[in-house]
């Protein structure tokens, strides 16, 4: 057994999770990988039986959160030291795992693979949301992170149990918020980006502003009044 | 409304709060299911320390005592929310009865597995 484990959520992904699943298999062996198919009504459980992948197969769809904590209870169940969360939809770059590992590997409990890290930020409305929900992090937290709606987070052994095992730790900006509140080491590395290449985004402009109310009050209130529960 | 009626408004509105807040610190409850009983309790605290709010609108619909609009809106925040509380217990089932569905066939399939198996090794 490998000390990473690539978890990877898939929801009708059938289009794109040959292509990212082969990448990791031909390319980057020294990882371990996993693909959670949320439920998916497309072929994507059955593209990847089919072709023998490594595979969690939800029944029913529980939606990102639910879907990425059922790799990480794998993962914590099989005792893997490290977990990345990684897209089905190809847009994340795997020769960047080995940058995140290796900051993980200094100490750091969440290491993000940030698209702003060293590079600016651009104006556009798509990233006016993330400026804000980079604002709100720091006001709650106290530390500025750039690229917190990054899907690209690797997790370290203190913090794979306690998301293994607990409600309210979704893969979202508020839970890195609370996080860093609780003491754990949060760092972004640099890393790039591809475009979706089939398939729709989940987020319209509808969403999005749900998403934002959802987000600004748990990292403004319920994260504040939330009693810290890790021990770091 | 009365100096009674708002303190008490606003004492009620309060614990609320608090007792709505000590169940999410200790993680009694999903933050997006809380979020709903949050903003309540705002609005609650917001509606019994400016009591203006309930009676403009009570004035514009045309209710003669503002604490009627407050009973009206109350039964019709609680009216959606039951309604939605529904919609998302019909979901739970139907998510419920494909789980057991899929754990027995799973389970058969296994079965089916082992047995193939067995018959071979003989």
């Amino acid at each position: 057994m490998k000390e990473l484990l690539i978890v990877i959520p898939a929801y009708n992904e059938a289009l794109n999770i040959v292509r990212v699943v082969e990448n990791l298999i031909e390319n980057y062996p020294q990882y371990d990988y996993v693909v959670v198919n949320d439920g998916s009504t497309d072929e994507t459980a059955a593209v990847c039986r089919e072709k023998g992948y490594q595979l969690l197969d939800l029944p029913i769809n529980l939606g990102l959160a639910g879907a990425f904590q059922a790799g990480l209870k794998y993962a914590y169940q099989k005792g893997y030291r490290y977990v990345i969360q990684y897209d089905g939809d190809g847009q994340h770059r795997a020769e960047f795992i080995a940058d995140l590992l290796e900051a993980a590997k200094g100490g750091w409990d969440v290491v993000i693979g940030s698209r702003f890290a060293e590079k600016k930020k651009p104006f556009s409305p798509r990233m006016l949301g993330s400026r804000l929900i980079s604002a709100m992090v720091r006001i709650a937290s106290g530390t500025k992170i750039q690229d917190v709606t990054s899907g690209m987070r690797l997790f370290g052994p203190r913090i794979i149990r306690i998301l293994a095992l607990n409600m309210n730790y979704g893969p979202e900006p508020d839970t890195i918020s609370y996080l860093v509140k609780c003491g754990a080491r949060v760092t972004e590395v640099q890393v790039e980006m591809d475009e979706r290449t089939a398939g729709e985004s989940y987020l319209n402009l509808a969403r999005s502003m749900v998403y934002m109310v959802q987000m600004a009050i748990s990292i403004l209130f319920v994260q504040a009044f939330r009693k810290k529960e890790l021990e770091l | 409304m009365s100096l009674v009626l708002r303190v008490v408004l606003i004492a009620a509105s309060l614990l609320t709060t608090l007792y709505i807040m000590k169940k999410i610190r200790n993680s009694k409850a999903q933050i997006e299911d809380a979020i709903f009983w949050i903003l309540l309790a705002l609005m609650l605290i917001a509606i019994s320390v400016f009591p203006g709010i309930p009676t403009v609108i009570s004035r514009m619909l045309g209710i003669m005592a503002p604490v009627n609009f407050l009973f009206l809106f109350m039964i019709f925040v609680l009216l959606v929310k039951i309604f939605s509380m529904s919609l998302k217990v019909s979901a739970l089932e139907t998510r419920l009865r494909n789980l057991t569905q899929e754990i027995a066939i799973r389970n058969k399939k296994e079965d089916e597995y082992e047995e193939t198996k067995e018959a071979n090794e003989k």
